[in-house]
């Protein structure tokens, strides 16, 4: 009984702890990064580029769907029509911006590496590397971290352009706000920090995702069922501690 | 063609570096191009001004609000703000904060001063204008408004008190004013009641009278309407003898004028006196020479001889 609850409180610090060496591990071997340099780009073209549609699918659905909403609940002839634009901007800018992309890309990008890490655990692909003299983690998963942290401001950024342009657009052509006064209303209340947190925002967000997955993937056990595990678990872990971080950071910075 | 990791990787970071940047100049209210033209203005108070808020110049959005706070050396909001650097910002402009902090929306608005004076230099000081914002202004003056609204009502209250004790009193002056004006008119009451039977008679007598009028002039109408006629004739014939008057009466005027000013035979006659002179020597002349014929007839009969031929 002792034990078992001693298990709750110990499992998770020993999760920790695993995943702080494997991140030890990794910075250790930045240096070597030169010799998988390649690797680095075809991570940033998997993570990133392959991943611009998709997100700006979705940055676009949620920029058009918070202007509708917006002018739908703002009902009152006194708030003027600029207010739409006051308010879908920032959120966008602040929240949705990176939080979609992050959602998006810890089902995308968190669920591959799992599973690519996971297969490669099970089939002893790694330990074949290891015996070949090749620093598994440098090779698998500083590139995938680095391609993480490069590329998922270069989606944040993608996310808030189709966003902002969706959202300005469906106000225009929805006729609930034109889209000049949209922007007035954007520009009156834009604060120059909103972007930099946002950028902030994405970069630990690409860290944790890939991070996490990488950790999920790269400790698999017990074949294909693991590695499904691994997958699951990457997924849901990544989207708990990215809502987790962005709390953490939106109380410390802003 | 393939496009190599890199160069897809590349591409999309500077792509995406691009339009952060123009993106935060653009909401910035910054020119996307240009460098811009930053100034500081000092304030007592800020009401509510932040960064981001606008920058207008007569209405015209031309820049924003950097940054907002308070200087350690003065103690005073110290507003960092950056405009288009074609607005020509000369010696002598003066901003102030305006807008309603209640609905968010502050802004700060740029008086310019003459343009042909010399161009604030980059970072220079604006002075504050006093303009103030309304809702500060407002409290401000809150507690005297207050006051004053007060002592009114005190005031009608007073007035109330003694309209009610001047209306309750058996004696005052008001009382026994209603007291006489309903007297009056209970006698006025009394004399309709009495003397009704005589007013009806006036009534129908003069409904009669006025019957009969309209019943001769219905009758006689032609002979009225003929009369009125040769009235009107007679009257325009007056009229126009009138006019003929005038004009006689002006020509008489104009005569009179020119004798007057010694125009003409006649004037001259009344107004030269030298006609006078010489018809009096001319008389006297012929006086004697009628004396001279009287007294010596044959000298002037000499060539008469003929007469006697005859």
């Amino acid at each position: 009984m002792v034990k078992q609850t001693l298990d709750i409180v110990l499992n998770p610090l020993a999760t920790l702890g695993r995943y702080s060496r494997l991140l030890f591990h990794a910075f250790g071997a930045v240096a070597e990064l030169s010799i998988y340099r390649k690797n680095l780009w075809e991570q940033m073209v998997k993570s990133g580029v392959d991943s611009i549609p998709i997100v700006c699918m979705a940055a676009g659905f949620s920029g058009a769907v918070s202007t509708v909403q917006t002018a739908y609940q703002l009902v009152t002839p006194l708030i003027p029509r600029s207010t739409i634009g006051a308010i879908v901007v920032p959120s966008m800018i602040l929240e949705l911006g990176a939080v979609v992309t992050g959602f998006i890309l810890a089902g995308r990008v968190g669920a591959r590496i799992a599973a690519e890490l996971g297969t490669m655990r099970v089939t002893e692909q790694i330990d074949a590397l290891e015996s070949m003299g090749l620093n598994s983690i440098g090779y698998l998963i500083v590139p995938r971290v680095l391609a993480g942290i490069i590329m998922f401001p270069v989606l944040y950024v993608a996310a808030c352009f189709v966003g902002i342009g969706s959202g300005m657009l469906i106000g225009d052509l929805g006729g609930f706000v034109p889209a000049e006064e949209f922007l007035v209303g954007a520009r009156e209340f834009f604060q120059p920090f909103d972007p930099i947190f946002g950028v902030i925002k994405s970069i630990v967000f690409g860290f944790l995702i890939t991070s996490i997955s990488c950790f999920k993937g790269y400790y698999t056990q017990g074949g294909a069922e693991g590695v499904g595990r691994s997958t699951t678990q990457a997924a849901v872990a990544s989207c708990v501690f990215l809502l987790l971080a962005d709390l953490v950071l939106a109380a410390t910075l802003l | 063609m393939k496009f190599s990791n890199e160069i897809k990787v590349g591409l999309t970071i500077i792509v995406a570096t691009v339009i952060f940047i123009l993106g935060v100049r653009y909401f910035e209210d910054l020119p996307l191009f240009d460098s811009t033209y930053d100034l500081v203005a000092e304030f007592d108070n800020a009401g509510g001004l932040i960064g981001g808020n606008i920058v207008r110049v007569n209405g015209v959005v031309v820049g924003s609000v950097e940054d907002v706070y308070i200087s350690e050396a003065t103690g005073k909001v110290m507003v960092e703000f950056h405009v288009d650097p074609n607005i020509p910002v000369t010696e002598g402009t003066y901003a102030t904060i305006t807008g309603f902090d209640a609905l968010g929306v502050v802004r700060m608005d740029l008086v310019l001063g003459p343009a042909d004076g010399p161009k604030i230099p980059e970072g220079g000081m604006i002075a504050a204008g006093t303009g103030g914002d309304l809702m500060s202004d407002l409290t401000a003056q809150a507690p005297e408004m207050l006051e004053d609204v007060s002592s009114v009502v005190d005031q009608l209250n007073g007035v109330l008190a003694e309209t009610n004790a001047m209306l309750s009193a058996p004696d005052s002056d008001f009382r026994q004013t209603l007291t006489a004006a309903r007297g009056s008119v209970e006698q006025i009451e009394g004399l309709l009641a009495s003397e009704r039977d005589r007013i009806a008679s006036i009534l129908s007598n003069t409904d009669s009278l006025t019957a009969d009028l309209n019943a001769s002039l219905g009758e006689d109408g032609e002979a009225v309407a003929a009369l009125i006629a040769q009235m009107e004739e007679t009257m325009a014939t007056l009229n126009e003898d009138l006019e003929r008057f005038q004009e006689t009466n002006e020509q008489l005027n104009e005569l009179l004028q020119k004798l007057n000013n010694g125009e003409g035979t006649l004037g001259l006659l009344i107004n030269d006196s030298s006609m006078y002179h010489r018809m009096d020597s001319t008389l006297s002349g012929l006086n004697g020479l009628i004396a001279d014929f009287q007294s010596n007839p044959g000298r002037y009969l000499k060539e008469m001889k003929i007469v006697d031929l005859f």
